[in-house]
């Protein structure tokens, strides 16, 4: 696949939404923290995101959670491609590996709000509710 | 300070470059500069002035009139557009180092005539270092203040019409300033007034840094710390405990395994036991997996972005924006060919060759094409995916619910058991199985209390760290502040010990000068017998006591006046004890020819060196025989009427 | 020299103080010609110098006590 224009391969949340990563991440019991690593939150985030319709921009201090390299060619890169195309309602934004970052990190920025409230903040445990969430 | 030798170019009436040497051995310490009025005395005067100074320090005016510094004859020879420069530069010694101070100011010859002048002069101040060395000096103005400051100057460099300013009676004013300048007792009062006022910053700024904090801190830290080591040392105990409870707990069962009535139970027990253990191990990798599903789910949460972008991108293909699979290649061959997909040929003009014209200018860039497609093509498998993820999570939580379920089984039918061997008719059954239940009871409140303190643990660590953070901050804070006092001590001790010692000081000063002023005084004056004090009180009056005791400063001629003067200038110059030349412009002008004689016997040996600008009329008969001696350069300074120039000629001795 | 004079007037006050004032009277000198001389931050350097000097001594001594 050839790639578009590149200029930057980092991903980066908003500083204030950093703890929430860290919370959904930090630890050893499987039920306590659902997620492997932050690219699947970022992943999840995301896609609630869209789900809710809304892209919020990052306002605040920025933090590089992790790189372009961590995403998988064959479930991650097509939905970040995905979720590009269907915002923008064209296919001129592949040109661009900027824009579907951007796109990638608003929707995620909104969606991690709705991701925390779900798991985190609803009674039982954070893995029963992520499992709630995706059926 | 003492001065070497002075070069002029182009200073007022001296045109061209001149120079002249001072005197400056001990014995023949005497420069005499002759030139009658107008020749150019008081120019060349000036010239050190300005060359030290500049035509105003700080508002300090060293220069009346600056007017026309730059020679007229150099400005008439310019051309229009040349450069006219006047530099004066002056060479001295000081501490055992020999300076070099050069000023020079420039202008433009204008049409017309006239001299644009430049705004500022040049100014460079050079030292010569002990390897020989001449390097520029970087503050030259604090080098100077600490040489010959701009503000008492006019008690060395001494224009001989202000001879009697000291002895007028409403001189108290400029005597004090005279003694405080020259004589340093103003910098005790500055420094101490600096350093109350720095003091009271230091004060201020100590009100502002916090207490007993660090204290407070250090104690928390420290219950916290002791808490925690108690927490970990009752976990420790528990844990001895669950560990001595299972060994009873075995104990027993291997008991319960030798009795009779008990043995198919215990049997039982220890092969549900055995199967609990293995399916609650069953559900802990289960519940792994089911985090490794979930994590990876998200897809199943993205379907709606799957399908919108599946839809617009089957839209634009419907609309011919991107070629489903056909290739440029492809489109050319079928044109060339002119045969549609399905291998009917087409006209030329065609709707079906218009098509594929079509087909081929709406076409994206190459690589943006095959994204396209590679994208469309990536994401058309996700709907198959998505379902088995969800089939793959359900099965993983039904299984889970089976595994919670048959878990819960065994764990009723361990119970069961041992309710059967409590109620066993057998005393010494019932008895073991009770006690077996009471040990696994601790076990359960022991592991229960464990968690709790783990969580204790955990917070008691973060609160240590965060403690600790503080801690070092209120460590900076307090070594702050201590440093801080220490600088108000040291301010305000100082302050206070200027304070102390500035009056004693002052007094000392005054009473010098007062001595020394007599003593000069009785020297230079002829008619000594008629005076038989000097008095300079607190009030920094001058004053002469005649023989009757009486205030008799008014009863002063014009000449004993000036001598008075005179006397206090070069007493403040003794006093001083700093080395400095005595520069006067016209000093006997005024002076009867008694005095004259009189002052030019001692005057020598009142300064370490003299420099005297004199008119021939004021150097004469005796008054000439006396310094003769002394004299170590002459110059004259001869006035051409024609060029209105002066030239300075060495008198051969 | 009036300078030396000067000098001798505090040598009965503690060697910081006489650090500090000598100093002082050198800023004071470098400035005479300006009637109002901006040296408060260099006299706070001066001070600040002998202060953090006693501050470490004081350390010394209280180390040694202990």
């Amino acid at each position: 696949m050839t790639e578009p224009a590149i200029s930057r391969d980092t991903v980066a949340i908003d500083e204030a939404v950093h703890e929430v990563y860290q919370k959904l991440t930090e630890g050893n019991d499987p039920v306590d923290v659902p997620f492997r690593t932050m690219k699947d939150v970022f992943m999840w985030a995301a896609s609630l995101g869209y789900q809710r319709g809304e892209r919020r921009p990052l306002t605040g201090k920025r933090v590089t959670i992790f790189r372009w390299a961590q995403f998988s060619p064959q479930t991650d890169i097509p939905l970040l491609k995905a979720l590009a195309i269907a915002d923008s309602g064209d296919v001129n934004v592949l040109l661009k590996q900027d824009d579907i970052l951007t796109i990638a990190e608003e929707y995620a920025n909104a969606g991690i709000h709705e991701l925390r409230t779900r798991v985190l903040d609803e009674f039982g445990q954070p893995l029963w509710n992520l499992v709630e969430l995706s059926q | 300070m003492k001065l070497e030798r002075i070069t002029l170019e182009n200073f007022r009436q001296y045109y061209g470059r001149q120079h002249l040497n001072f005197a400056k051995a001990k014995e023949r310490r005497v420069t005499v500069i002759h030139g009658v009025n107008g020749a150019g005395k008081t120019s060349l005067f000036l010239a050190i002035n300005w060359c030290l100074y500049g035509k105003s320090v700080d508002n300090v005016k060293v220069i009346d009139n600056v007017g026309e510094l730059i020679s007229k004859e150099a400005i008439n020879r310019a051309g229009v557009g040349e450069c006219v420069r006047a530099v004066v530069e002056l060479a001295f010694l000081h501490d055992g180092r020999r300076y070099v101070v050069r000023r020079s100011l420039e202008g433009t010859k204008k049409q017309g005539g006239s001299l644009a002048l430049n705004d500022t002069d040049d100014f460079t101040m050079m030292r010569t270092d002990e390897d020989g060395q001449a390097k520029r000096v970087s503050n030259p103005i604090g080098t100077m203040n600490a040489i010959l400051p701009v503000n008492i100057r006019t008690y060395f460099l001494f224009d001989g019409e202000k001879i009697d300013n000291f002895a007028k009676p409403e001189a108290s004013a400029e005597v004090k300033d005279a003694i405080y300048l020259v004589l340093k007792v103003e910098l005790l009062v500055r420094a101490r007034r600096h350093l109350e006022a720095i003091a009271q910053d230091y004060r201020k700024d100590l009100k502002q840094t916090s207490g007993g904090e660090l204290r407070d801190l250090i104690e928390r830290d420290e219950n916290a710390r002791k808490e925690r080591e108690k927490a970990e040392k009752r976990k420790a105990e528990l844990s001895d405990g669950i560990e001595s409870a299972h060994r009873k707990i075995a104990d027993i069962d291997r008991r319960l395994l030798e009795i009779q009535g008990a043995r198919a139970l215990q049997q039982q027990r220890d092969h549900l036991g055995r199967e609990l253990k293995q399916r609650q191990s069953e559900l802990d990798s289960l519940v792994n997996q089911i985090r490794e599903l979930t994590t990876g789910a998200y897809p199943i949460v993205a379907k709606p972005v799957v399908d919108r972008a599946l839809q617009i991108l089957d839209e634009k293909r419907e609309r011919g924006e991107i070629p489903s699979s056909v290739r440029k290649q492809f489109v050319q061959d079928l044109i060339e060919n002119m045969n549609c997909i399905c291998g009917r040929p087409f006209l030329d003009g065609s709707p079906e060759h218009q098509r594929l014209l079509n087909l081929m200018s709406s076409r994206l860039p190459g690589s943006l094409e095959d994204d396209v497609l590679d994208t469309s093509a990536a994401l058309r498998p996700f709907d198959e995916r998505i379902g088995k993820l969800r089939n793959d999570i359900d099965a993983s939580m039904k299984r889970r619910t089976e595994l919670i379920g048959l878990i819960n089984e065994l764990q009723a039918e361990l119970d069961d058991v041992g309710r059967q061997l409590r109620g066993s008719p057998l005393e010494e059954i019932s008895r073991l199985e009770k006690q077996r239940q009471e040990f696994r009871t601790d076990v359960e409140s022991y592991n229960a209390e464990i968690g709790s303190l783990t969580e204790r643990i955990k917070n008691l660590t973060e609160e240590i760290a965060q403690l600790e953070k503080d801690i070092g901050k209120a460590q900076k804070d307090e070594r702050r502040g201590q440093l801080l006092s220490i600088k108000l001590d040291l301010a305000q001790r100082s302050a206070d010990a200027l304070g102390q010692m500035y009056q004693a000081f002052s007094d000392d000063m005054r009473v010098r000068i007062e001595a020394k002023t007599k003593e000069i005084f009785k020297r230079l004056i002829w008619k000594d017998s008629h005076f038989q004090d000097v008095l300079l009180g607190p009030d920094f009056n001058l004053e002469v006591i005649d023989r009757y005791g009486m205030f008799s400063r008014s009863d002063l001629s014009a000449g004993e006046r000036q001598v008075l003067s005179l006397s206090f200038i070069t007493a403040m110059s003794r006093t001083s004890e700093e080395e400095a030349p005595l520069v006067m412009d016209t000093p006997f002008g005024r002076l009867s020819s008694h005095h004259r004689d009189s002052i030019t016997k001692h005057l020598p040996e009142l300064a370490d060196q003299l420099v005297l600008f004199v008119t021939d009329e004021e150097l004469r008969d005796q008054a000439r025989k006396n310094l003769e001696p002394r004299i170590g350069t002459e110059y004259r300074l001869e006035f051409d009427r024609k060029t209105s120039c002066t030239e300075i000629v060495e008198v051969n001795r | 020299m009036l300078q030396d004079r000067i000098r001798k007037l505090f040598g009965d006050y503690d060697s910081a103080i006489q650090s500090v004032i000598a100093g002082v009277l050198v800023l004071e000198q470098e400035h005479i010609s300006y009637k109002h001389p901006r040296v408060k931050d260099q006299i706070d350097e001066i001070i600040t110098h002998t202060a953090s000097k006693e501050a470490e001594r004081l350390e010394k001594a209280k180390a040694r006590r202990k």
